[in-house]
């Protein structure tokens, strides 16, 4: 080893350093709670918080809205998204191209408060008014319909959000994998007169490892949000089917307590250990999308 | 017959899709500059100077929060910058060797780490053991969300450095120290610049790593390293669930302030390179 190695080795160990740390800390952090009530924590839906008697908490609820909203953003990303990349790539005229890319790549940076005023603000009213309403007066027999939406904060506001703001992050890396593909498999798909439609179906089909990874980051993304989601999605301990009805996600739950949180015993660790499920949940999922779209591009 | 019908169906969803994926876009920048721009105009420079008003009792200003926001962006760069590059350089020149390939796929996973995590993290190690809410723990926090995206922009624009120069260098008797920051720094220096930039603006608009940390202040500009300090996400954050009407009209002007400082920061960035990670 060369002295320039063993020079900055200690430094690019500090990233490590703090990983480590980080999974450290949340695990002795949230010893107390699993001590207390072992695995309840996360199978159960009760948040008994007092001063003075028996406490109790169970994240279930969060844990749910957080999959809920997450899941309702992919559905609703996964179709823009490929459109998009479908759209910019292949018939967009080149004078528009930039500027439609350099519109996402803004979205995908914008401060993530600002998705969240706008979204408690402006979106909120807007779903309230012009979606859960109609759906909740001729559909309410259908369990996902069937919470009256009065203020509109709820899991569908939180997943339509969240999909606004992931949209362009999975539309950016399908858009560079289906650039990627080779120009022959689309002269070949129209040599064999197949349609705009066909062909394109059998190109997206060639990047479905990309379009999965993209998924998934797209979903460790959005399970992680937190002011955005915290400001639309109710705060409610809340296990209900209906896409109207408030709910909890993991980091808005720890967002919403953990200011007061010291005042009891045991709410510290318990928000700990939701935050290490968030941590373990997100790292499986991230890590995931990193290895098949490295596989991929190897490929 | 349906072949093309289908096509055309096809063509036609797919515009929608692309227009419904950046409509969003322009309605948020019109309706922070709908809503805020009028209380810019009402608040005049007071709005950017002073400090937050009464409840139900005019604009006052978000000073205190401006001041933080470029103070904490200022400190988190101070901590993270020398380690972040650092990183990316051991990175790039190490590519193959073990803790250089893991380095690069930690920087990958730590860009996507929930922030509140970070936040969390900081609050244990610094918060409590100081009793306090301070700019320290909340620049602490940014810089750990900042690292990874200064390294990898870092590694990259190294990489990106022809090899010839590199062994150019080598063949002059440089040593290896020389050759990275005096050859290599100076070519990729444009894309080390843009990471850097990049991550200042990252962490400008950052929220969730301040909620535990830096505390937020409204009233008190500037108190010492050690103690509580505002920001502008944090403010809006707070001042949008308060129930005070004018309070959410300071939100959207402060909207409008942190949008500017985005926009500033990151159009340049991004029309003076092809593609932009965030």
């Amino acid at each position: 080893m060369d002295k320039f190695k063993i020079a900055l080795l200690p430094i690019a160990s500090t990233v490590f350093g703090i990983f480590i740390l980080m999974l450290v800390i949340y695990f002795s952090a949230s010893i107390p709670i699993f001590q207390k009530e072992g695995l309840a924590i996360y199978t159960t839906n009760v948040w008994n918080a007092v001063e003075e008697g028996e406490e109790f908490y169970g994240v279930l609820s969060a844990i749910y809205g957080s999959v809920y909203t997450s899941v309702i953003a992919i559905l609703i990303s996964l179709p823009l998204s490929i459109g998009f990349a479908v759209f910019v790539i292949d018939y967009t005229p080149k004078r528009l191209k930039e500027p439609l890319i350099i519109a996402t790549d803004i979205m995908a940076g914008l401060p993530t408060i600002l998705y969240g005023i706008w979204g408690a603000f402006v979106l909120v009213p807007l779903l309230r008014d012009y979606i859960m309403k109609p759906l909740y007066e001729h559909l309410s027999f259908i369990p996902l319909f069937s919470y009256p939406p009065i203020t509109g904060y709820s899991y569908f506001s939180a997943g339509v959000l969240l999909a606004i703001m992931v949209t362009p992050f999975a539309s950016s890396i399908i858009r560079e994998a289906y650039r990627m593909v080779p120009r022959v498999y689309r002269e070949g798909a129209y040599a064999l007169g197949l349609t705009r439609y066909e062909a394109t179906k059998i190109l997206l089909s060639y990047i479905k490892p990309a379009i999965l990874a993209g998924i998934l980051l797209a979903f460790g993304r959005a399970i992680g949000e937190t002011v955005a989601v915290s400001l639309v999605v109710g705060n409610t301990f809340n296990i209900h089917p209906s896409l109207f009805s408030p709910g909890y996600t993991i980091s808005s739950l720890i967002a919403n307590q953990f200011g007061n949180a010291f005042i009891y015993r045991y709410m510290p660790s318990a928000l700990f250990a939701s935050g290490l499920a968030l941590f373990i949940i997100g790292l499986i999922v991230n890590v995931s999308g990193l290895i098949i779209l490295g596989r991929w591009r190897y490929a | 017959m349906l072949r093309k019908l289908k096509e055309k169906i096809f063509l036609f969803s797919i515009a929608i899709a692309t227009f419904l994926t950046i409509l969003p876009l322009f309605h948020i920048l019109f309706s922070v500059f709908a809503n805020g721009l009028p209380v810019l105009m009402k608040g005049e420079i007071e709005f950017l100077t002073g400090k937050l008003a009464p409840p139900d009792d005019g604009l006052g200003g978000i000073g205190p929060a401006i001041i933080g926001t470029f103070l904490l962006t200022f400190l988190a760069s101070l901590i993270g910058l020398p380690i972040a590059v650092l990183t990316g350089v051991f990175s790039a020149e190490y590519p193959k060797s073990l803790i250089g390939k893991s380095t690069k796929t930690l920087l990958l996973i730590m860009m996507e780490f929930p922030t509140i995590l970070v936040g969390l993290f900081v609050m244990n190690i610094l918060v409590l053991p100081m009793g306090s809410y301070s700019a320290l723990a909340g620049a602490l926090a940014l810089a750990i969300v900042m690292m990874p995206y200064v390294a990898v922009y870092t590694e990259q624009a190294l990489r990106e450095v022809p090899f010839i120069y590199k062994e150019g260098a080598f063949a002059l008797g440089l040593r290896r120290s020389k050759v990275v920051f005096r050859i290599m720094m100076g070519m990729a220096r444009k894309g080390v610049i843009t990471g850097i930039l990049i991550g200042m603006a990252k962490v400008a608009g950052e929220t969730a790593p301040l909620l535990f940390t830096a505390g937020g202040s409204s009233r008190i500009y500037f108190a010492g390293l050690d103690k509580p300090i505002g920001a502008i996400p944090l403010l809006i954050y707070q001042l949008v669930q308060q129930p005070y009407e004018n309070y959410h009209q300071i939100a959207w002007g402060a909207s409008l302030i942190l949008m500017l400082i985005f926009l500033a920061i990151f159009i340049p960035i991004r029309l003076s390179i092809k593609e932009v990670r965030l």
